[in-house]
């Protein structure tokens, strides 16, 4: 009778282990997307009621990604940490495919969307406008990250500018320790010169942290969002 | 395990049932608030970054 007991308690316990596990695959795989898409539509309404409530005077492009970005650079506001600051447009990994853009890289933040280095650059001035994003997990916002090649676009807006940088370098392989893929002038990357470049990193692989995929482009065009947007998102 | 937590709770069956199920799905809130949440980062999926842990030396 007592090993009887034993026997059903033991068992109860496996299946029980075995419910929680099945459950926690689920959370991970799905319940993690469900929850990233809600908290990425909010952060992108957010911005969006934050940019429809700004005159557009304040709107300060720079015409020219030539020109001199101390001008414009000191009279915007400082990203804040685990804010939203802009939406990023991949038409390569799908028509519909935009995220929202906060700063910093903490664990917390890239549930909610692309994470900005705080370190590096801000978008469209010089330097090396780095951004991480989750591969798998978390609404998967990098899955087709392998997919990008030399001349796709990678689009962002602030709410003023729209930014389209191109991939020059597709998807290049490092480890984790590699911290000079986000340089000014990334190592490796081809650069030689200090320019407007943009750094896109995610794990690799897909399901792992051995190692990080990487993609680099620079500042091809931009405009003013008044003109629209640019001709690689609406054609 | 399970047959101790029946026999502890009160009414019929019907009763004992709903409760059973209410049980259920408060152990499946509360590891999907809390306990899930806390064990992700152990996987290795948030590693996205290069310079993790290593803002120090940049």
């Amino acid at each position: 009778m007592r090993l009887r007991l034993l026997v059903r308690t033991v068992s109860e316990m496996c299946i029980t282990v075995g419910a929680v596990i099945v459950l926690f695959v689920v959370y991970v795989l799905f319940w993690t997307g469900v929850r990233a898409d809600t908290s990425m539509d909010h952060e992108i309404s957010g911005l969006q009621d934050q940019w429809a409530g700004r005159p557009l005077s304040t709107a300060t492009a720079t015409a020219t990604p030539t020109a001199s970005p101390a001008a414009t650079a000191p009279q915007q506001p400082a990203y804040r940490d685990g804010t939203a600051f802009a939406v990023m447009y991949i038409p390569r990994l799908g028509r519909d495919w935009h995220k929202p853009v906060l700063q910093g890289t903490g664990t917390g933040t890239l549930k909610k969307g692309l994470g900005h280095y705080a370190a590096t650059a801000r978008l469209g001035a010089t330097g090396n406008f780095a951004v991480a994003g989750h591969r798998r997990t978390y609404g998967d916002p990098f899955k087709d990250f392998p997919l990008l090649r030399k001349g796709d676009t990678v689009v962002l807006t602030d709410g003023t500018t729209w930014y389209t940088y191109e991939i020059d370098r597709g998807p290049y392989k490092t480890v984790p320790s590699d911290i000079g893929v986000i340089d000014p002038v990334p190592v490796k990357s081809g650069f030689t010169a200090a320019g407007r470049y943009l750094t896109l990193t995610t794990c690799e692989p897909e399901w792992g942290h051995s190692h990080r995929l990487i993609a680099w482009g620079h500042l091809a065009a931009t405009q003013p969002v008044e003109d629209g947007m640019p001709d690689s998102l609406s054609g | 395990m399970y047959g101790w937590i029946w026999r502890h709770l009160p009414g019929n069956a019907w009763v004992r049932a709903l409760i059973s199920l209410l049980l259920v799905l408060a152990v499946i809130y509360v590891l999907f608030q809390y306990v899930f949440p806390w064990a992700e980062p152990l996987l290795p999926f948030n590693d996205v970054t290069v310079n993790e842990g290593m803002a120090a030396v940049r």
